[in-house]
C-alpha cells in the first residue's frame, strides 16, 4: 500500500507516467488478446503503423508547450502533403534518393511551420484559426498534386517501413525527435520554451525573446512532421490526398493524454509518444477482439474517456480532509 | 528643487566611468497615453550614482506607467530618456534596457510557476539558443542573491509555484541581482515581502548604493521612503511636481505635493474614532488548529468590530482567514450565521451564512482581467438585476454606480476594460464587488497592499462605515500602522498559533512589533 503510494508519488512528478503505464498496461492486454502480438516478426509492421501517428503527436507538442493556448492544428494535413511529395513527386521524378528526399521533406515542414509560426506568435493571430487557414491550403495543394490514389516507393523507404538491418526501421523514426530533443535540452532553449509558455508576461519582463521562441517552437514541430510525413510514406509506400486530416486531432489528443498541458509550460515528448500509444493500444486491442466495425468509433471513443479519467484520477492530488472532531 | 536640465547640459555619450558621481539615468519631459487616457503628461528626473530616488504618487499618478517605460516594455510618446549620458534610441524592448544596465522588479511578482527556483533567477539571461552563463556559476550566484535576501533560501531546484509569496518575489529580486545592475528599479517590490527579506533588501540597496549603483525605488509605504530615499520626486496626474532633498521629504510635505491641496491631512494620522459598537456574535472558532502541533484557537467575533491579524508573514494569519472562510482548518469548528450558530465547511457555505472573502492576490485570485469593470464588479450579485431569465444591465450599472461614489473609484466607464484601471482602483472594483453581496463578515486579505495613500484613506473610511453598520471587519495586513490606526483588537500569529491578542487600548506600534516576535512589551 506504503509502496504504492511512493509510486503514483513518483509519477505525479512526471504526468507522463500514468500514460506510460496505461500504455504497458493496453500492451499486455493486447498480448493476451492475441498472442501474435509478442512475436518480434509482426513488430516492425505494428510500429511502421503507430510511427507516423506518435510523430504526429510529437510534432504537435512543441506548440502546445509555448503557450498562450498556442496549438498547430495543420500538423495532420502537413505530413500528409510531405508523404505525397515524396511518393508523387520525388520519387517519379528521379529525387527519390534519400540524401536529397530527406532534406526536402524535413525543410517543406520547417518552412510551414515556420509560417505558421509567424502567423500565430509574429502577427498575433489566433493559433487555432491561422493553422486552420494553413491546413486548407495545405490539403489543397496536396489534391491538386495528387488527385487520385498513387504508389511509389525506393529501397530505403522499404527498409524504413521494415526493417533497417535488426532493428524495425519506423523505431528509428521515432527516435529521431528524441534526439533532436536531447540537442536541444544542451543549449538554453528548451528551458527558455518551458519558461515562456509557463509564463509569458515574466520571461518577456526579463528579457526572453518570446515571440522568436515561439516562432521556434512552431518551426520545430513542422520539422517533426517532416519526419512523420517520412514515417507516413515509410508505412504506406503510397499517397492519399483525402487522409489529410486523419491524424490532426487524433494527435492533439495524445498530447494531452501525455500529460502536456494545454496551457502550455507543462508536458513533454515521451508523453506525447506515450499518449499515442494508449491511443494506437486500443485500436489494435479491438481490432483483435474483432468489435464490430459498426461499434468501433463508439468502444473506442469510451475506453479513450476512461483512460483519461484513470490517469486524472491518479494524477490529482489526494483530497485530504482531516477533521477529526 | 525640481530637476528640470536641458538635455544640451548633459555632456554628449560621456563613458559612466569618468564620472563615478555622476548621473546614470535623466528622464526629460516623458509623456505617454494609452488611447483617450494621458497616463504620463511630463516627467523630468535625474538618478545619481549611489542615490536612492524614491518616485512617488497617488495611483493613476503614473508611476507604473514610467516604470515601464524605463523597463522596455512600453515605447513614449513624447520626451526622452538618457542613460549614462547616452539618449536611448532604437525600438525599446526588456532585453535592450537591461543590456544598458537598467534592470526592473515589477509590482507584480513575475516568476515562472512550474521552472525551477534557479531558473526564475537567470530567466532571460540565455539566448534562444546559446547559453551565456556556466551552469555551476547559475548556481553560485543564485545561491549567493538568495541567501543574501532570505534567512533559509529555498532549495534551487524547486519550482516557483510551492514557494511562498515573498520568497516568489525574493525570486523576482535576485533575478534582478545578478544581472549586476547599474540602475535598479524596485516597482512596489516591497509589499509582496514579509518583514524579514524586506529589511534583507533594505541592506542589499546600501551595499549597492555604496558599489554607486542608483535605485528608483517606489513604494506607498512612507516610513520605507522615510528610511531608504535619499531624493523623493512626486508625481502628480502624470507630471513630476517636485524632486525633494532628504531634509524637505517630511511625509506631510509629500502628501501635500501628491495631491496638490494644502488641507489634506498626512498619513499617519488616526483617523476620526468612531462610537464603537459590540453587536452579536458572527463569526467563531472552536478548537480550530492550523496544523497539527498548533495550540487550538478559540476567538469570537461581534458584529461592528475591525479585528486585525498580524504577525510575521507566513505565521498563520493567512490559514486563519483562510480557516475562517472555511476553507484550509487542520481541527476545529468555525460558526457563522445567526448568533454564530452555523458550521461553515466551505467557502460557499460561508458564502451563504454573509461570510465574505477577499483575496490577496489581485492578479491571480479576484480580476478577471478579459472582463469590463461592470462584469467584474457583478459577478458574485448578478442574480439581483435579473427581471425573469433576463439580466438589466441598467440596474447593474446603478449599483456600481453607488460604489464609484462612495469608494471613489476613478473610471472613464463602466465597460472600460478592469485592466485598464490603476492597481488601486482594481481593487476598489473587487471591494466594491463584494460589498455588493452585503455581506456579514467581510475577511480582507491585505486589501491596501500596493495602493497609494489616497485609496487608502478612502478604504479605511469604507471599512470604519462599514463596522458602523454592525459588519464585522476582519483583515489581515502587513502594515503595523494600519493595525495601530484601525484595529478594535488586533491577533497576533506566531509559528501558527495564536500568541497575543492587543485590544485598541494596548494597540502600538512596539507593542505589534514585540508580539510579533514573541516578547512581550
Amino acid at each position: 500500500m506504503r509502496r504504492g503510494q511512493a509510486l503514483i508519488d513518483t509519477l505525479r512528478a512526471r504526468p507522463w507516467g500514468f500514460a506510460a503505464v496505461i500504455a504497458i498496461a493496453l500492451l499486455i492486454a493486447n498480448v493476451v488478446a492475441r498472442s501474435s502480438f509478442a512475436t518480434p516478426s509482426s513488430w516492425p509492421a505494428t510500429l511502421a503503423t503507430f510511427a507516423p501517428f506518435a510523430l504526429a503527436a510529437m510534432a504537435s507538442t512543441p506548440q502546445i508547450l509555448s503557450g498562450a493556448g498556442n496549438i498547430d492544428i495543420s500538423i495532420g494535413p502537413l505530413l500528409n502533403l510531405i508523404n505525397i511529395v515524396i511518393v508523387a513527386v520525388l520519387i517519379p521524378h528521379g529525387l527519390g534518393s534519400p540524401w536529397v528526399a530527406v532534406p526536402i521533406a524535413l525543410g517543406i515542414g520547417a518552412v510551414v511551420g515556420a509560417i505558421n509560426g509567424v502567423l500565430v506568435a509574429g502577427m498575433r493571430f489566433q493559433a487555432v484559426l491561422a493553422t486552420l487557414c494553413t491546413l486548407f491550403v495545405l490539403e489543397g495543394v496536396a489534391q491538386k498534386i495528387l488527385p487520385n490514389p498513387t504508389t511509389g516507393t525506393a529501397s530505403w523507404l522499404a527498409h524504413l517501413g521494415n526493417k533497417v538491418g535488426p532493428i524495425p526501421g519506423a523505431l528509428i523514426l521515432i527516435v529521431v525527435p528524441f534526439l533532436l530533443w536531447f540537442a536541444l535540452g544542451r543549449t538554453a532553449y528548451l528551458r527558455t520554451l518551458f519558461s515562456v509558455g509557463g509564463d509569458d508576461a515574466a520571461s518577456f519582463s526579463a528579457g526572453v525573446n518570446v515571440t522568436a521562441v515561439r516562432v521556434i517552437a512552431f518551426t520545430l514541430g513542422g520539422v517533426l512532421a517532416g519526419v512523420a510525413g517520412i514515417a507516413l510514406a515509410a508505412a504506406t509506400q503510397s499517397g492519399d490526398a483525402s487522409q489529410a486530416i486523419q491524424y490532426t486531432l487524433p494527435a492533439l489528443a495524445a498530447v494531452a493524454i501525455g500529460g502536456t498541458s494545454l496551457l502550455g509550460g507543462r508536458g513533454s515528448l515521451i508523453g506525447s509518444v506515450a499518449g499515442a500509444a494508449i491511443m494506437f493500444l486500443i485500436q489494435t486491442l479491438l481490432d483483435s477482439l474483432a468489435v464490430s466495425d459498426l461499434w468501433l468509433q463508439v468502444v473506442y471513443g469510451m475506453l479513450l474517456l476512461l483512460a483519461i479519467v484513470f490517469s486524472s484520477m491518479l494524477a490529482a492530488p489526494r483530497a485530504v480532509k482531516a477533521r477529526t472532531a | 528643487m525640481t530637476a528640470a536640465r536641458a538635455p544640451a547640459a548633459v555632456p554628449p555619450a560621456a563613458p559612466h566611468k569618468a564620472q563615478p558621481a555622476g548621473i546614470l539615468l535623466e528622464v526629460h519631459g516623458l509623456a505617454k497615453a494609452f488611447g483617450p487616457t494621458r497616463a504620463l503628461r511630463s516627467c523630468t528626473f535625474e538618478l545619481r550614482a549611489g542615490e536612492v530616488h524614491a518616485i512617488v504618487g497617488e495611483n493613476g499618478s503614473g508611476k507604473s506607467t514610467l516604470v515601464k517605460i524605463l523597463a522596455g516594455v512600453h515605447r513614449p510618446d513624447a520626451g526622452e530618456v538618457a542613460i549614462g549620458g547616452r539618449r536611448v534610441r532604437g525600438r525599446p524592448s526588456p532585453r535592450a534596457a537591461q543590456e544598458s544596465g537598467v534592470v526592473t522588479v515589477f509590482q507584480e511578482v513575475l516568476v515562472v510557476g512550474p521552472q525551477p527556483v534557479l531558473e526564475n533567477v537567470w530567466l532571460g539571461t540565455d539566448g534562444v539558443f546559446a547559453r551565456r552563463v556556466p551552469v555551476a556559476e547559475k548556481r553560485r550566484r543564485a545561491e549567493e542573491a538568495l541567501g543574501e535576501l532570505l534567512v533559509t533560501p529555498p532549495p534551487l531546484d524547486v519550482p516557483a509555484e510551492a514557494l511562498s509569496l515573498s520568497d516568489r518575489q525574493a525570486c523576482c529580486i535576485a533575478r534582478a541581482l545578478v544581472r549586476d545592475p547599474r540602475v535598479l528599479i524596485l516597482d512596489e517590490s516591497t509589499s509582496a515581502l514579509d518583514v524579514a527579506t524586506r529589511d534583507r533588501l533594505f541592506a542589499t540597496i546600501q551595499r549597492l548604493c555604496a558599489q554607486g549603483v542608483g535605485v528608483i525605488f517606489i513604494s506607498h509605504r512612507m516610513d520605507e521612503i522615510q528610511e531608504l530615499a535619499d531624493r523623493v520626486t512626486v508625481l502628480r496626474s502624470g507630471q513630476s511636481v517636485a524632486t525633494l532633498g532628504r531634509g524637505d521629504a517630511d511625509t506631510g510635505v509629500i502628501v501635500r505635493h501628491m495631491t496638490g491641496e494644502d488641507h489634506l491631512t498626512a498619513g499617519v494620522e488616526t483617523v476620526p474614532s468612531r462610537a464603537r459598537v459590540r453587536g452579536e456574535a458572527l463569526l467563531s472558532t472552536e478548537g480550530l488548529r492550523l496544523h497539527p502541533a498548533a495550540e487550538p484557537i478559540d476567538v469570537e467575533i461581534h458584529g461592528g468590530e475591525l479585528v486585525g491579524l498580524a504577525g510575521l508573514e507566513g505565521h498563520g494569519q493567512d490559514a486563519f482567514l483562510q480557516a475562517l472562510r472555511g476553507a484550509g482548518a487542520n481541527a476545529g469548528r468555525v460558526m457563522a450565521g445567526e448568533e454564530a450558530r452555523t458550521e461553515i465547511g466551505s467557502p460557499l457555505e460561508a458564502f451563504r451564512a454573509g461570510v465574505v472573502y477577499v483575496p490577496r492576490d489581485r492578479r491571480a485570485e479576484s480580476v478577471f482581467p478579459t472582463l469590463s469593470v461592470l462584469e467584474n464588479f457583478s459577478v458574485p450579485t448578478l442574480g439581483s438585476d435579473r427581471r425573469a431569465a433576463l439580466v438589466r444591465w441598467r440596474a447593474t450599472r446603478r449599483r456600481l454606480g453607488e460604489y464609484v461614489q462612495r469608494l471613489g473609484i476613478r473610471l472613464a466607464h463602466p465597460n472600460q476594460p478592469i485592466v485598464a484601471l490603476s492597481g488601486g482602483n482594481q481593487q476598489k472594483v473587487i471591494l466594491a464587488r463584494w460589498l455588493a453581496a452585503r455581506p456579514r463578515v467581510l475577511l480582507l486579505n491585505d486589501p491596501t497592499r500596493g495602493v497609494d495613500l489616497g485609496a487608502k484613506r478612502d478604504l479605511y473610511r469604507v471599512l470604519e462605515q462599514l463596522a458602523g453598520q454592525g459588519v464585522a471587519v476582519v483583515m489581515v495586513s502587513t502594515e503595523v500602522d494600519e493595525h495601530v490606526e484601525l484595529m478594535d483588537r488586533v491577533l497576533v500569529f506566531r509559528e501558527g498559533s495564536l500568541s497575543r491578542t492587543l485590544s485598541r487600548e494596548q494597540l502600538s506600534r512596539t507593542a505589534l512589533i514585540s508580539a510579533f516576535f514573541g516578547e512581550s512589551a
